[in-house]
């Protein structure tokens, strides 16, 4: 058994539960958190993004010294983004299937920020309702 | 590769990241739990605070990195010099695989 750990964007929330359900697991976990990924590092990647920042910024309201100041605080990494944390337990051999199931669901053009995936080892699994344990249990 | 998940106090998480960032690890996913410890919470006068809020501070890293990003956290997490009841704890479990979706790369 695998537990998979994805942390995603927001509003892919539904987009992946569609996906789940197609891939044929239909239970999950979901939990809002906050994080932040790797250092973007690429000096076009961050422009273009500022760019694109600023121009979604309402000057009748904002001072444009602010918006910078916080279109920056977003992109030199010192906040966290919030983010939807999907936890699925899966039988082995369903794991690649679902990963690429969460993969093509939360791809968007944006690229960076799309999120992670991560499959940890769980050793056991009990239900509560009957008290079965292991694969019978999912 | 491994998950690090430290339980710190909320008002140390900040310094938590800001150090952890420091030292070469930027990414980081972090909840709001409320737990208890060894200590069965606290007791204030007749009233037994069992719920007590905490950060959960999630990282996966390189199995060599473990040390540096346990080391990091001590440091920060702790308060006073000797630290103090509800500082947190600090687990680590294996991780098998590792997805970025943007670009469905294997890896951290």
């Amino acid at each position: 058994m695998k537990e998979i750990i994805a942390v995603i964007r927001m509003n892919k929330t539904s987009a992946t539960k569609k996906a789940l359900v197609a891939a044929g697991v239909a239970g999950f976990t979901a939990i809002k958190v906050q994080g932040r990924g790797k250092l973007v590092e690429s000096p076009e990647a961050i422009a273009g993004r500022k760019a694109k920042l600023m121009d979604l910024a309402i000057d009748d309201i904002s001072e444009p010294e602010e918006t910078e100041k916080l279109v920056t605080g977003f992109l030199d990494g010192s906040r966290l983004f919030p983010r939807r944390l999907f936890k699925i337990v899966a039988k082995d051999d369903e794991v690649s299937k679902i990963v690429d199931a969460l993969i093509q669901a939360n791809r968007t053009e944006n690229r960076l920020g799309d999120g992670k995936i991560f499959v940890l080892p769980i050793y056991d699994a009990v239900r509560v309702r009957t008290g079965e344990y292991g694969e019978e249990a999912l | 590769m491994l998950l690090i998940r430290a339980v710190v106090r909320p008002e140390k998480k900040d310094e938590v990241l800001f150090e952890l960032s420091q030292a070469g690890f930027h990414a980081a996913t972090v909840i709001d739990v409320v737990g208890r410890g060894k200590q069965k919470g606290i007791k204030i006068g007749g009233v037994v605070y069992d719920e007590i809020p905490k950060a959960l501070i999630m990282l996966a890293v390189r199995d060599e990195d473990k040390k540096d990003v346990i080391d990091v956290v001590l440091r920060a997490a702790k308060t006073g010099v000797k630290g103090a009841y509800g500082d947190g704890k600090i687990f680590v479990s294996p991780v098998e695989e590792a997805y970025t979706i943007s670009s469905g790369a294997v890896g951290l």
